[in-house]
């Protein structure tokens, strides 16, 4: 072992700002892409619950295409494949706007909002239907059914695998580094090309991975035992 | 669950702890019969994909070449890129690297160098009419590189108001650019040249700016083996007393190449 270690060099300087810079864009990339999958991710299992075809149809074909592809391609296809087929003004309007952060921010919501997608409509299924039935007896609209009744107890099922999903954004956040976009792992390959220091670069950002994801899964745990309190049976 | 949770700390400690023997490079290559270089494989002329023969060619190829045939032993070549070439090294994946690498003090904490076989500076790719003349003209635009080169550093010195964007190869950069989504491709104009004349329709482009900074090409050379460094180095010295350099580099920079650039620096040789 003739290596010698120099952790001082990539965790304070110019190199520390670095990983700084980084993490900052892997949070935003990460917040923003978890609250639009959310979202995204609830309306698609909504839409495979209603009684319509097309619209279950067009849920379910969303859900496997998404989930069976790899993350990496659909990046690229959203980065460099969509140039093709957009009309040029859209591209040009892009371009000038931050179109990598973008086209990270589309690929990691779209992939994992077909995952919580799934994970949703699991959760409404172990709610019995019987339940459903009994609200729309007492005079609720299937959404107020939904709001008032089957989702709030569904949440409750759901929150675990849905951490899990949320852990996953963030751990493939890492490779929005190919289409340019200078999260956590790009600054650590950067300092590992300038200053050949790529296996403290490396380890340090392991453990700020580490430490988000631990975080995330904490907050969300400590919530969801509030939650469960208050709408105890 | 305890008792495994040690066994594994005490495995992984052991792996990171685990020496490298090391003799001097020059032995194992002998004893090997094989020179493992690094090289690009994208990058006209430098390195690339022959699209013939399907071969790796270029410059730097056979330049290592000639170091394989003085040490006597067959060469192989492993395809890096810019990102990768220095780790690559310092594994020992590769015994050298001939990967249009600039020579920079920062980089000499981890790897030796030879003396300087190419000495070129940076200049930006544009297309034409795109009313780009030099790096004062990307304030507020962005601007594509490669990731790991220090084109990205010095394009950033260089015009602080532009933002840099970096792809893991030069041809991904290109294609970033013909699709609009950078205004210009930035780094030494060699590969510059290669980048321009490979591509289908050369004149809708042009090479413009005054050099941004110097970039002496050197080939990356494990740390602390003075005994490999000094052969290296003798060698390209006398590539270049003995007229073969010139032969090599006219091979793929002559006036009749597509490459064209002319030789304007000496090799710094000593003297026997």
């Amino acid at each position: 072992m003739n290596y010698q270690f120099n952790w001082q060099a990539v965790i304070t300087g110019e190199y520390g700002q670095w990983i700084m810079d980084g993490l900052l864009i892997t949070l935003q990339i990460s917040a923003v892409s978890i609250v639009l999958s959310l979202v995204l991710g609830t309306l698609i299992a909504v839409m495979r619950l209603t009684k319509v075809r097309i619209l279950e149809w067009l849920a379910l074909s969303y859900t496997e295409f998404f989930r069976n592809t790899p993350l990496l391609v659909q990046l690229f296809f959203w980065y460099f494949g969509s140039h093709a087929v957009l009309p040029e003004f859209v591209n040009t309007w892009l371009y000038e706007h931050d179109f990598e952060f973008g086209a990270g921010v589309i690929s990691l919501t779209v992939y994992t909002s077909a995952f919580i997608a799934e994970e949703i409509r699991s959760g409404i299924f172990a709610i019995p239907k019987t339940q459903l039935e009994a609200s729309r007896a007492c005079g609720l609209s299937f959404l107020q059914a939904m709001h008032h009744v089957i989702l709030p107890q569904a949440f409750r099922i759901i929150i675990p695998p849905l951490i899990s999903q949320f852990l996953n954004l963030i751990k493939n956040s890492s490779l929005v580094m190919t289409i340019g976009v200078m999260d956590l792992m790009y600054m650590a390959r950067q300092i590992e090309s300038y200053a050949g220091r790529g296996f403290e670069a490396f380890t340090v950002i392991l453990i700020i991975y580490l430490t988000i994801s631990l975080a995330v899964s904490f907050l969300i745990t400590q919530y969801n035992k509030r939650f469960l309190r208050q709408i105890a049976y | 669950m305890r008792k495994l949770t040690i066994l594994a700390v005490v495995a992984l400690s052991a792996l990171l702890l685990a020496s490298v023997a090391t003799a001097g490079k020059i032995e194992d290559i002998k004893k090997r019969g094989v020179l493992i270089a690094g090289v690009k494989d994208s990058q006209q002329p430098f390195g690339f994909v022959d699209p013939q023969s399907k071969q790796l060619v270029g410059f730097e190829i056979d330049l290592v070449k000639a170091i394989a045939d003085k040490l006597g032993v067959k060469l192989e070549l492993k395809p890096v890129t810019s990102a990768t070439r220095i780790p690559m090294l310092t594994q020992g994946s590769v015994d050298i690297l001939a990967a249009t690498m600039t020579h920079k003090f920062e980089r000499d904490d981890v790897i030796d160098f030879s003396i300087t076989y190419f000495m070129d500076g940076q200049k930006l790719l544009v297309k034409k009419n795109s009313g780009i003349k030099s790096a004062a003209d990307l304030a507020g635009k962005k601007v594509g590189t490669a990731k790991g080169s220090t084109s990205e550093q010095n394009i950033k010195n260089a015009q602080p108001k532009s933002t840099v964007l970096s792809f893991e190869t030069y041809p991904e950069a290109f294609l970033a650019m013909n699709q609009g989504k950078v205004v210009a491709v930035t780094t030494d104009s060699g590969i510059l040249l290669g980048i321009k004349n490979s591509a289908p329709n050369p004149d809708n482009y042009e090479i413009v700016g005054n050099y941004i900074s110097d970039e002496p090409y050197g080939l990356g050379l494990p740390e602390n083996d003075s005994d490999y460094r000094d052969f290296v180095n003798k060698t390209l010295a006398d590539l270049w007393t003995s007229g073969e350099y010139k032969k090599l580099y006219d091979k793929w920079f002559g006036p009749n190449t597509k490459y064209y650039l002319p030789l304007e620096w000496k090799m710094e040789v000593w003297p026997n």
